[in-house]
């Protein structure tokens, strides 16, 4: 398959996307000092730009507590994204007009007060008709604080116009979700909350429900009477990188598996909503995840399995262990790797498994979901392979984008054996364009004030309790759940094999 | 959508008292209120269609300046009774000449302005002034004034206090010489668009007046003479202004479509390689076929040879040309008005598009889409069994005119789409002088 940038562009699509144009407005971005403003907030925020789907009366406030200027600001955004602008420096010459600046302390009321006053004035500059929409990208610890300084200052008063958007994690543990939960709905209505996960940005991950509920072929076998199982996995080639401070108190529960991994989940098992709205769908993802359980809840070490990487590669090309990566305590007990197993209590899952897996240095990154359903009830033919293979779909959430079903069929030849192929779908051959950045997607939705592809407080609340015995047990008795070591650049560790061949399954290996 | 009625009964006043009361309900009776900070909407509101219908008692009042099903009902049935051709669309202005002929006094109550429909209500417009010409144009010139607050959801904040309506209302000369009062209504700190909800044909200056260099301006290119319409087109977004064409707009499913069937990378060559492509439309109104034909010349950098009008079978002219494609190989192109039963309610609505590439050495490629709302039996007739046939029906959008303008409102821009920039000037050269 030709890689994406030999592919001719249609030029027939070049200016159509434009069906949904962002309100005007302010974004204020605090945080605006720090790496994901320039790496992926003012990128998406350039890109929408380019596609005309930001108004004329918009205006971005960066805020952070340097004592930057706009231009300054302006000039910083610039460097970082040099080489997108190098293609396209008329465009940024008019977008970054509408960037600008403000020094902020959330944790110092007269600067949100004087916020207040430089958001009045953006309003009559820029006819931004008194919408904002504030993303924290801060320190989670400020999360809560944050929301009150705004609440404090009047800035989220008008339910209709402000809205508040926050970056995971949202809390470490049940407790903390609920607790930051009763302070940001405190000072804003739950519709002006925006609790980010950017795996419900990605195209795949939104296609998941188009396939099962734009076509009818699917959502009849969709079930216990004809899925025998489900694994769900995210598989990194890289290892912690610079975020060895975050990781090192997060680990791989709590970084992939309570936010991505389980929104994935949510996606494939919930109900089909009334109606695609945000609050039907919202309904239906907090349905299934109350509804989730681990396998076996009261003996949590049964059903799951943490690992680390530990040194790999090649005598060319080592790799380091995790235990000797910068900023990791050489003592270090956090998990890099997860297995576990759900079952999701309801009619229509009753007893099918749920595998979930993610981890760091694997030997390729990939996200995806693979159903498989039942056997024949009978097998009239041979099979090559000694037995059927059982049917199953393939969504390929990244790379590869697109689904396979996978089905027997007559070999050729005189005789009557079986054996697998898959039918394919890939994003690439059938679209041909890279689909937008996720955080396109979603800053978009945060501006449109479309919570669809945003987690609602019952849905992260219902997240982590479905992990609470896991998290408790690492936390009271972490031998019980011991860290695995796997080669870098493996599958894992051993042990993870093993919770699936008790059930006489193995992991797909893609 | 339900279209709403202000929130209290517009008082009538002196054209003159205008200005001076609206100052004072915001600075004493809703003390001090800034108002929306938001846009100034100026609507040209003639409802020619609406008022002879309602004269001629085919219609109930009152006079709402809206495009509901019940006009667009009997419109169609008074196409037949004014002895018009079927393709006649309801809001092609010979209809409403043609009533114009026809006897009746039925004079009713006029509410145009007073109406704001919801969708565009919600984007809380600061101020929106409306021209509503009347039938009679001896009447003088009359204004009515409302404050005027969107329905908002309970638990909003206080601070909705939103905007006002004025209504300036008169036979078109009076309103002619009612302009100066429209002007110092409009709030040069804010976005003013300007509605001209009527074809571009009727008072050039009373448009050129309102619609000023800075100021937005929305069109219908489907009601008036196309030459008339793509000229204006092309004028206002050469000289700089930001041009919105409801025409264009409604487009845009044509448009996706056609792009659709060239998402696969393995068809992108074939663009390339075309040959002919082919349009019908409804009626003899060309200039939305043409608009299509030009945004597709222009994405795929064909050159315009020449154009020339063609016989169109009976309903109108048609128009031919060709273009040079980027290789130098012609492409030939027809664009054919076609008679049909039951018409969209706009003149000239897609009927039909087939595009023909010759990739060399490969089987031809024929694409043709069909609008849902007919079939397209001419486009399908000949020649092809040795093709590659791809056929797609375009679905057409149900979207009022409100909502069409309430999409724009909500997400402004201050420069006219680039498609659009860049195809007018080549419909303008495509259609025949």
């Amino acid at each position: 398959m030709a890689a994406m940038s030999e592919v001719l562009t249609n030029p027939l699509r070049v200016g159509l996307r434009q069906e949904r144009v962002v309100s005007p407005q302010c974004l204020v971005i605090f945080g605006a000092s720090g790496d994901l403003t320039h790496r992926k907030l003012i990128p998406a925020l350039f890109e929408l730009f380019r596609q005309r789907r930001l108004p004329s009366e918009f205006a971005v406030l960066g805020c952070a507590r340097r004592p930057w200027s706009d231009e300054e600001f302006r000039q910083r955004m610039a460097e970082a994204m040099a080489d997108d602008i190098a293609q396209h420096s008329s465009a940024w010459e008019q977008f970054s007009a509408c960037l600008h600046y403000e020094p902020v302390d959330l944790q110092d009321p007269p600067t949100v007060v004087r916020l207040g006053e430089r958001l009045d004035l953006i309003d009559r500059q820029r006819a931004t008709r008194g919408n904002r929409t504030f993303y924290l990208s801060v320190s989670p610890a400020f999360y809560g604080s944050g929301c009150r300084a705004l609440a404090a200052a009047g800035l989220l008063s008008d339910p209709a116009r402000s809205r508040v958007v926050i970056e995971k994690p949202f809390g470490t543990d049940y407790a903390s979700a609920q607790a930051l939960n009763k302070v940001v709905q405190a000072c804003a209505q739950e519709n002006q909350i925006f609790r980010i996960d950017h795996y419900l940005g990605k195209e795949t991950v939104q296609n998941i429900l188009v396939l099962r509920f734009a076509n009818t072929i699917f959502e009849p076998i969709w079930n216990r009477n004809y899925i025998a199982n489900v694994q769900i996995t995210a598989a990194e080639t890289v290892g912690v990188e610079e975020r060895a401070g975050y990781y090192e108190s997060s680990g791989a529960l709590r970084d992939m598996v309570q936010n991505h991994l389980t929104q994935i989940l949510a996606l494939t098992a919930m109900e089909p909503p009334g109606r695609f709205d945000p609050e039907s769908m919202r309904n239906e993802k907090a349905k299934v995840l109350q509804a989730a359980r681990l396998a076996t809840p009261e003996e949590p070490w049964k059903c799951c399995v943490r690992g680390q990487y530990g040194p790999g590669g090649s005598a060319e090309r080592p790799i380091a262990g995790y235990r000797q990566e910068p900023g990791v305590n050489p003592q270090s007990t956090t998990e890099t790797y997860v297995a576990t197993k759900l079952f999701i209590n309801n009619w229509r899952w009753q007893g099918v498994p749920f595998y979930i897996r993610t981890g760091k240095r694997l030997p390729k990154r990939l996200s995806e979901v693979v159903l498989t359903f039942r056997e024949a009830p009978v097998h009239l033919f041979d099979a090559a392979g000694g037995a059927p293979t059982p049917n199953q779909l393939i969504l390929r959430i990244q790379p590869d984008e697109g689904a396979d079903i996978r089905f027997e069929v007559k070999a050729p030849g005189s005789g009557m054996r079986s054996r697998p192929v898959d039918m394919a779908f890939s994003y690439d051959e059938s679209f041909g364009e890279p689909s937008d950045e996720g955080y396109v997607r979603l800053l978009a939705d945060a501006m449109l004030g479309d919570p669809t592809l945003y987690t609602r407080s019952d849905e992260v609340e219902a997240a982590w309790r479905l992990y609470t015995p896991l998290i408790e047990l690492m936390e009271e008795s972490p031998e019980q759940v011991p860290v695995h070591p796997y080669e870098a650049r493996t599958w894992g560790p051993a042990a993870a094999d093993n919770l699936l061949a008790e059930d006489g399954l193995a992991w797909r290996r893609p | 959508m339900a279209a709403q009625l202000t929130l209290q009964a517009p008082l009538a006043l002196p054209p003159a008292e205008v200005q001076p009361y609206l100052q004072r309900l915001w600075s004493t009776d809703l003390q001090g209120a800034a108002g929306a900070s938001t846009f100034t909407l100026v609507i040209y509101e003639a409802s020619w269609l609406q008022q002879q219908l309602i004269r001629t008692g085919r219609l109930d009042g009152p006079i709402t300046g809206l495009l509901d099903r019940s006009l667009i009902e009997q419109a169609k049935q008074a196409v037949a009774d004014c002895g018009l051709p079927l393709s006649t669309a309801a809001m092609d202005q010979r209809l409403a000449w043609a009533l114009g002929q026809h006897p009746g006094q039925h004079q009713p109550e006029d509410l145009r302005g007073q109406f704001v429909d919801t969708a565009i209500s919600e984007h809380m417009p600061r101020r929106l002034i409306t021209l509503a010409p009347t039938l009679d144009a001896s009447l003088p010139l009359e204004a009515r004034v409302a404050a005027f607050c969107p329905l908002v959801d309970e638990g909003a904040g206080a601070a909705q206090a939103c905007g006002d309506v004025v209504v300036l209302r008169g036979g078109l000369g009076s309103l002619q010489q009612g302009l100066p009062l429209v002007d110092p209504l409009v709030d040069q700190g804010l976005p003013c668009w300007v509605w001209w909800n009527s074809s571009l044909d009727e008072a050039p200056e009373l448009l050129d007046a309102l619609a000023r260099p800075g100021r937005r301006l929305v069109v219908d290119s489907s009601l008036g003479a196309p030459r008339r319409c793509i000229d204006l087109l092309v004028e206002r977004i050469q000289s700089g202004q930001a041009v919105n064409d409801l025409n264009w707009m409604r487009l845009r499913t044509w448009r996706e479509s056609l792009a659709m069937v060239f998402d696969p990378p393995s068809r992108r060559e074939a663009l390339d390689h075309v040959v002919q492509l082919d349009i019908d439309v409804e009626g003899d109104h060309t200039l939305k076929g043409l608009l299509l034909a030009a945004w597709i010349a222009d994405r795929l950098g064909w050159h315009l040879i020449n154009s020339f009008a063609v016989d169109g079978d009976g309903a109108g002219s048609g128009v031919g040309a060709e273009f040079q494609r980027t290789d130098g190989a012609t492409v030939q192109f027809r664009l054919m008005p076609v008679p049909v039963g039951v018409p969209r309610t706009h003149p000239g609505a897609m009927v039909g598009l087939r595009l023909i590439c010759a990739p060399p050495g490969r089987t031809a490629l024929c694409v043709i889409l069909c609008s849902e709302s007919g079939g397209c039996m001419r486009l399908e007739a000949g020649g092809m069994a040795s093709m590659e046939l791809l056929e797609e029906v375009v679905p057409v959008p149900d979207e009022s005119e409100e909502m069409e303008l309430a999409r724009l409102l909500g997400g402004g821009h201050d420069t006219t789409n680039p498609l659009l920039a860049a195809a007018a000037p080549v419909a303008a050269r495509l259609l025949p002088a």
